[in-house]
């Protein structure tokens, strides 16, 4: 009787000491392995992890439910294991899954607000430089970027490697789609016309607090909304020529929130802030909350896009209230009739593509994966979808069907699009323009994009990236001041911290090396232009 | 505690007298214990690799980490990332949070438990006394995530605390947002999470104490006040001041659990310590190196702090931990 | 104790008299707040989850009781795929974890115990010394990284396998065995393992309830492991999802499909119904365990 017991425990003991031995080895052997990116082997492909965001979660639990991606699956045989990080810390999961090493197949990303840049990580053997692979492998890209030159120099960096298959909008058209939106009703109920000049703006938001817009006798309007986010945007701050990142004025390189204009406008958002004027949630008001406080009649001014926020908010209160109406303002200005300093009008190429990280063992087959989507079928595929059941070919002009625009379970456009293509946001293919013509075919939207395109954007940087050398110490000051940053900037706003403090502030983000970083994004940008 | 002073000072003289060498004894020994050792090896083994083989790592320190190259090929560069921390913006600021927060737990959180063992120890109805105490341990079993969860929904501008407030004529207040508050809903939380938990220990140290005291003290005509003050808190002097140490030595260390969940950049203003700066630092951005500084640099101060507590408390109350 | 009063009549002992009722009186009313303070915050989340999401909505603030009657959050939320998986990983972790802590805790604390044995002291103190210094946060991180734990359910088993603290409270109580038993098991012929198997365990079963609640409620509650060494979610415990929900405020995932005007509310009582549904387990067992856990604090903590 003892000794079945000791039997028993020395087995357990065993296979203890076995675990914690081969956990050992099994380090050991994994760093062996460590294989040499650009070998691949001719297996074919059947499965791929890939990370990248869920850009609309209220629609899809998984990428997977979408209808261009189960057809992609059918076509290719590869199956896609989706790997969607929480939305709210995406960017801490890149960065914690990017510095451990243990990498998805593939990456959809983001990669020009990369601290350090794209080509750090090519350095650093975790994505791999596709230069090579896409000459020999990737016919139809290669054929997109033949025929546009201009596109392959935005997405390269100055060392001309290829980082990722990107995402590029193929006409103007698609390149304008977001800034401050008003309800239009509300301006005309109140006889104002739309505000142009930061004073203007005043007048307006003002009348909406006061003048009880939306008629329901109590002054629980909401004038304007910013999401915390989207304090980093140009609208407002762009007024005063400056923005709330790196700007250039004659090929020299600023940081916004040093320059002293970067105090008026802080003092502006204050005192909008003590009137009452800017959502005093802001901070706490994620997208949901939004979206409660438009359709509950309440928001009469906010940041938003043209086809998620005017054309879904406009279809969603079709029927509640048919006065419901909204429109894209004009980037404000100081005086009547100038210039708007800045406008949203993008590049063909934001930062957004897919790589491939060196954890990939079968790169080449991966590479032609990606390839699909730029030519003719995958083109198709993931802008229209379906043919018969998301779109109709009508004059070889490539129409969404009814059940798209307008949904007869009521879904908006935006919300039914999504369950077919990615192409209501963005993913590593060419952005059709007639996807564009026809998401914004309201004439509310066609305001808007017209409005939002006014301005000169001279000012604004192109995607530069730093050197190889210079990304980490560029990495280590700007998460310094990012964080400082976003920490001052909301206590300016809610009056917090007195505006007197502000000339401390801008001292502080001086001493955490600012100058530095500036002469690191000035070099950056001398050699885009030469590229 | 109280055993591990015990422990060290019990094993001290093991059969000297013999005149064997170390070596022929222990080898004697680990024959005769095999099993014992055998025991023993998963222990040593774990502890080896999960707790020694971090401070093999904290090398890095003192170096330029890289993955690629590893910890230990990776180049020396002396204590450049420690003068780098003490030079940067963030550093006072750490410190005095870190410091703060401990120092308010201290005042307030550390009392609670000994006050309301005290009140609990005056109850004279047994079920009431058993039914306080169960409600209050609960909280303590309830997660962090959850706690968090629960107050970041209370203190919303419309949340419960905010209405009770309004109803009682104040303004009502956005906690989560202002860096003033953030101190006080932290140690109000982790008084409300941990009060009934901390005072078991010392009910316990009263039911320990001699009854025949109380009753000495009656005769002499002592109240139950002056019998709390005389008896009472006397008896469960020995376990504040061990606990007290342990909390000295801590001073500069606060668990980043929960203030990650906690703050926000609006808060990090009194919200960041040490712990936290760490793990942005090191795990969100990956400044491995740096931050592997900051780290070790606070570990060898708590260290410090702990022994001079200790030292402090052995010269003054001879209680100690060792 | 029982307070026997003076005998005698003079007005001091009366004023005395006095002013313990009062004291006592006024330490009732605190205690009573204290259960107030204590249960009304699970109360509130109780009603709020069941109450129907729009008129929560416009009536937020104190609760007697729930607004309107709705299922529609349990409904959602024991429906969502990833409250379920998390439920399951999270036993998963609860289970082999503690099993594995109790198993290693028992073996350190059994060797560690015993008399004679001479790299005992070097051991013990090689133990204590990661109680008040350890490598911290940075180089742990890298060690599991470099061990290829990475992103795998060991990276939150194995790195907390043991704490010295709950081994110095069991070796305690197993010093407390009279060692007459294990003589006579000696004579008998067993060996250690015998001894601490056949022996020592079952005479312990108190403390080692209180190891099994001290070591699975510290994983049921874990979230910070997690949350740096995994990104799979489907290894993610519950806690994790938790996070996601009522700190990040990320609701998303189970309101695929609602309007949009509605998930805000909807997105709301979500929260208060997740919250009931993860502390449920650790509110029905808590009856069963409460008589432990004070016995276990007595061992470990006051030995006279």
């Amino acid at each position: 009787m003892w000794k079945r017991a000791t039997k028993r425990s020395a087995i357990v003991m065993s296979i203890l000491l076995l675990l914690i031995v081969s956990v050992l080895i099994g380090c050991r052997s994994s760093e062996e392995v460590d294989k040499q990116p650009g070998e691949s082997n001719d297996e074919s492909l059947t499965s791929l992890s890939y990370f990248t965001i869920n850009n609309r979660p209220d629609s899809l639990k998984n990428y997977n439910e979408m209808a261009a991606y189960k057809k992609l699956e059918e076509i290719t045989g590869v199956k896609v294991d989706f790997k969607h990080p929480a939305s709210a810390e995406s960017t801490q999961q890149f960065n914690l899954m990017m510095a451990a090493g243990d990498l998805p197949d593939v990456i959809e990303w983001g990669w020009s607000g990369v601290a350090g840049g794209p080509e750090k990580y090519i350095k650093e053997k975790k994505i791999v430089k596709l230069n090579d692979y896409i000459d020999k492998h990737a016919p139809n890209l290669k054929k997109v970027l033949d025929e546009n030159p201009e596109w392959k120099k935005m997405i390269m960096t100055d060392d001309g490697s290829i980082y990722s298959f990107p995402f590029l909008r193929q006409d103007e058209v698609n390149m304008t789609f977001f800034g401050p939106v008003l309800r239009k009703d509300w301006l005309e109920k109140l006889g104002l016309e739309m505000p142009e000049t930061i004073d203007d703006w005043h007048t307006v938001l003002t009348a909406f607090k006061e003048k009880d817009p939306n008629g329901n006798g109590k002054a629980d309007e909401i004038p304007l909304l910013i999401n915390k986010d989207n304090f980093t945007f140009n609208a407002f701050v762009g007024a005063w020529g400056i923005t709330n990142g790196f700007y250039q004025v004659d090929g020299k390189v600023e940081y916004g929130p040093i320059q002293p204009q970067y105090k008026e406008y802080l003092t502006l958002m204050n005192d909008w802030y003590e009137e009452g004027l800017i959502d005093h949630e802001y901070i706490a008001t994620d997208s949901k909350l939004q979206d409660a406080k438009v359709t509950n009649n309440q928001l009469g001014a906010f940041i938003g896009y043209t086809g998620s926020s005017i054309m879904r908010y406009m279809q969603l209160m079709a029927d509640k209230n048919s006065d419901f109406s909204l429109t894209g303002a004009t980037y404000p200005v100081h005086k009547e009739g100038e210039v708007p300093p800045f406008n949203q009008a993008e590049k063909a190429y934001n930062g957004i593509g897919a790589a491939i990280t060196t954890s990939n063992e079968n790169i080449e087959e991966t590479v032609k994966w990606l390839d699909y989507k730029y030519g003719e079928e995958g083109h198709m595929l993931f802008n229209f979808g379906i043919e018969g059941e998301s779109y109709e070919l009508v004059e070889d002009y490539p129409t969404y069907t009814e059940k798209i625009i307008k949904n007869p379970e009521g879904v908006s456009m935006s919300d039914a699009l999504a369950k077919y293509v990615p192409a209501g946001w963005s993913g590593p293919f060419v952005q059709a323009k007639a996807y564009a013509e026809q998401y914004t075919s309201m004439p509310e939207q066609q305001e808007s994009i017209k409005n939002w395109k006014k301005g000169s954007n001279e000012r604004a940087m192109p995607i530069v990236t730093p050197t190889q050398e210079d990304s980490t110490e560029y990495a280590s000051i700007m998460n310094d001041v990012g964080t400082y940053k976003s920490e001052m900037i909301n206590k300016f706003i809610t009056g917090e911290e007195p505006l007197s403090k502000f000339d401390e502030f801008a001292e502080t983000i001086k001493a955490m090396g600012i100058d530095r970083a500036l002469e690191i994004q000035q070099a950056a940008l001398e050699r885009y232009n030469k590229r | 505690m109280e055993t591990l002073r015990t422990e060290t000072r019990e094993t001290k003289s093991p059969a000297l007298s013999t005149n064997e060498t170390y070596w022929k004894r222990l080898a004697k020994d680990l024959i005769r214990n095999k099993y014992i050792y055998i025991m023993l090896l998963p222990v040593v083994i774990y502890y080896l690799v999960f707790h020694y083989g971090p401070m093999y790592g904290v090398q890095i320190a003192f170096k330029n980490y890289n993955t690629t190259e590893g910890i230990w090929a990776s180049p020396w560069i002396g204590f450049n990332h420690f003068v780098e921390f003490f030079n940067s913006f963030y550093f006072w600021r750490l410190i005095k949070n870190t410091f703060l927060i401990n120092f308010y737990e201290l005042i307030f959180a550390f009392p609670a438990p000994i006050i309301l063992a005290l009140l609990l120890n005056e109850i004279r109805k047994m079920w009431f006394k058993r039914v306080v105490q169960t409600i209050s341990y609960l909280p303590h079993f309830i997660s962090i995530v959850v706690v968090v969860g629960m107050l970041v929904d209370f203190t919303t501008i419309d949340g419960l605390i905010n209405a009770i407030l309004v109803s009682f004529g104040f303004e009502p207040i956005s906690f989560f947002q202002q860096a003033d508050w953030f101190r006080t809903v932290y140690i109000g939380s982790g008084i409300w999470q941990g009060i009934g938990w901390g005072s078991i220990i010392y009910l316990a140290a009263m039911a320990n104490i001699n009854p025949a005291l109380y009753e000495a003290a009656k005769i002499d005509g002592a109240g139950r006040f002056k019998q709390v003050l005389h008896i009472t808190i006397p008896g469960i002097a020995p376990i504040i001041i061990i606990l007290l140490i342990l909390q000295m030595g801590s001073m500069l260390s606060v668990g980043f659990e929960k203030i990650i969940l906690m703050y926000n950049p609006m808060t990090y203003e009194t919200a960041d310590v040490i712990s936290t700066y760490v793990y942005r630092k090191g795990i969100l951005e990956a400044s491995f190196s740096f931050s592997a500084a900051v780290g070790l640099f606070n570990a060898v101060i708590n260290f410090t702090l702990l022994i001079l507590a200790n030292r402090i408390s052995r010269r003054v109350s001879e209680t100690s931990l060792w | 104790m029982k307070l026997v009063y003076g005998k005698g009549n003079s007005t001091m002992k009366m004023k005395q008299r006095l002013g313990e009722k009062t004291f006592d009186f006024v330490n009732t009313l605190f205690m009573l707040t204290l259960i107030l303070v204590t249960l009304y915050p699970f109360l509130y989340v109780l009603f709020a989850s069941v109450s129907d999401p729009g008129l929560l909505a416009k009536n937020r603030g104190i609760l007697f009781a729930p607004v309107g009657f709705s299922l529609r959050a349990y409904e959602l939320v024991l429906n969502n795929a990833m409250i379920i998986i998390g439920y399951a990983n999270t036993l998963f972790y609860v289970i082999v974890g503690t099993a594995i802590n109790i198993f290693l805790t028992s073996l350190g604390a059994y060797a560690l115990s015993r008399r004679n044995v001479m790299l005992k002291k070097p051991i013990m103190m090689m133990l204590v010394f990661t109680m008040f210094f350890s490598g911290g946060l940075v180089p742990t991180y890298l060690l599991i990284n470099d061990l290829g734990m990475m992103d795998t359910r060991w990276a939150l088993i194995i790195p907390s396998a043991m704490s010295v603290w709950n081994l110095i409270i069991m070796r305690t109580s197993f010093q407390g065995i009279p060692e007459s038993l294990e003589e006579a098991a000696k004579l008998d012929g067993a060996n250690d393992f015998t001894i601490l198997f056949r022996i020592i365990l079952p005479l312990s079963l108190p403390v080692l309830a209180v190891m099994v609640l001290f070591y699975g409620v510290g994983h049921w509650n874990s979230y910070f492991n997690a949350m740096i060494y995994l990104r799979d979610r489907d290894l993610f415990p519950l806690q994790l999802i938790l996070r996601e929900i009522l700190i990040t405020n990320s609701t998303d995932n189970f309101i695929t499909g609602v309007a949009g005007g509605d998930r805000y509310p909807i997105g709301e009582t979500v929260k208060y119904a997740t919250i009931i549904v993860a502390t449920l387990p650790i509110l029905f067992l808590y009856p069963f365990l409460q008589k432990y856990f004070v016995k276990g604090f007595m061992i470990g903590s006051i030995k006279e």
